[in-house]
């Protein structure tokens, strides 16, 4: 239960999980990097992309709605963007994180912002795996 | 606009991912530098080689 708490609380905010560990420098090191990777990404121009969804009319039409998109690997890049689940629900709250198509930083500063949250999941799991006495 | 440069970008990129990834997989202070310094010279020459490589196939 504790471990799952650590868990959640790492996805909300990079390395939260740690520090209420006092896990103090990792937890640092771990929110400095990925909150930068996520600032530049934001700054190149970069999109945090929402999950388009049509409204179902069964059940089975929410796993066919997914696929229907112009191009079905947003959904891959909504899953990575979901990994800072706080900077996520910020951005569909105060819409930002659109992204700026015509910069020539728009495909890296959206790398940067999926990879940020691709690496939160690891260290959210991190501190699960600690908080379990898996690792140290 | 920052980081027009690709170069710039990705040798920035390799080395936070380096750090949390050194961080995550290894226990101590010395392993960590040294898998950190793996890694990010592992993805920056990687991506500088297979680049010079793409490059044979370009038109």
């Amino acid at each position: 239960m504790k471990a799952t708490f650590y868990f959640i609380a790492g996805w909300l905010i990079p390395g939260l999980g740690h520090l209420l560990q006092k896990k103090f420098w990792r937890g640092a090191a771990f929110f400095v990097s990925i909150g930068a990777m996520t600032a530049i990404g934001l700054m190149m121009g970069g999109k945090i992309y929402p999950l388009y969804l049509e409204k179902p009319h069964n059940p089975l039409q929410v796993i066919v709605n997914l696929f229907k998109k112009e191009n079905p690997l947003t959904l891959l890049a909504f899953l990575a963007d979901t990994g800072n689940l706080l900077l996520y629900a910020f951005a569909r709250l105060f819409a930002f994180g659109e992204g700026v198509l015509e910069r020539v930083t728009f495909e890296f500063g959206t790398a940067y912002i999926a990879g940020a949250g691709l690496l939160n999941y690891l260290v959210a799991l991190d501190a699960f795996d600690i908080a379990r006495g898996k690792k140290t | 606009m920052i980081l027009r440069s690709h170069l710039l970008s990705m040798i920035i990129y390799a080395f936070f991912v380096s750090v949390v990834l050194a961080l995550i997989r290894r226990p101590s202070k010395k392993a960590r530098l040294k898998y950190g310094l793996f890694l990010f010279l592992t993805m920056v020459v990687g991506a500088l080689v297979f680049g010079w490589f793409m490059y044979l196939f370009a038109r």
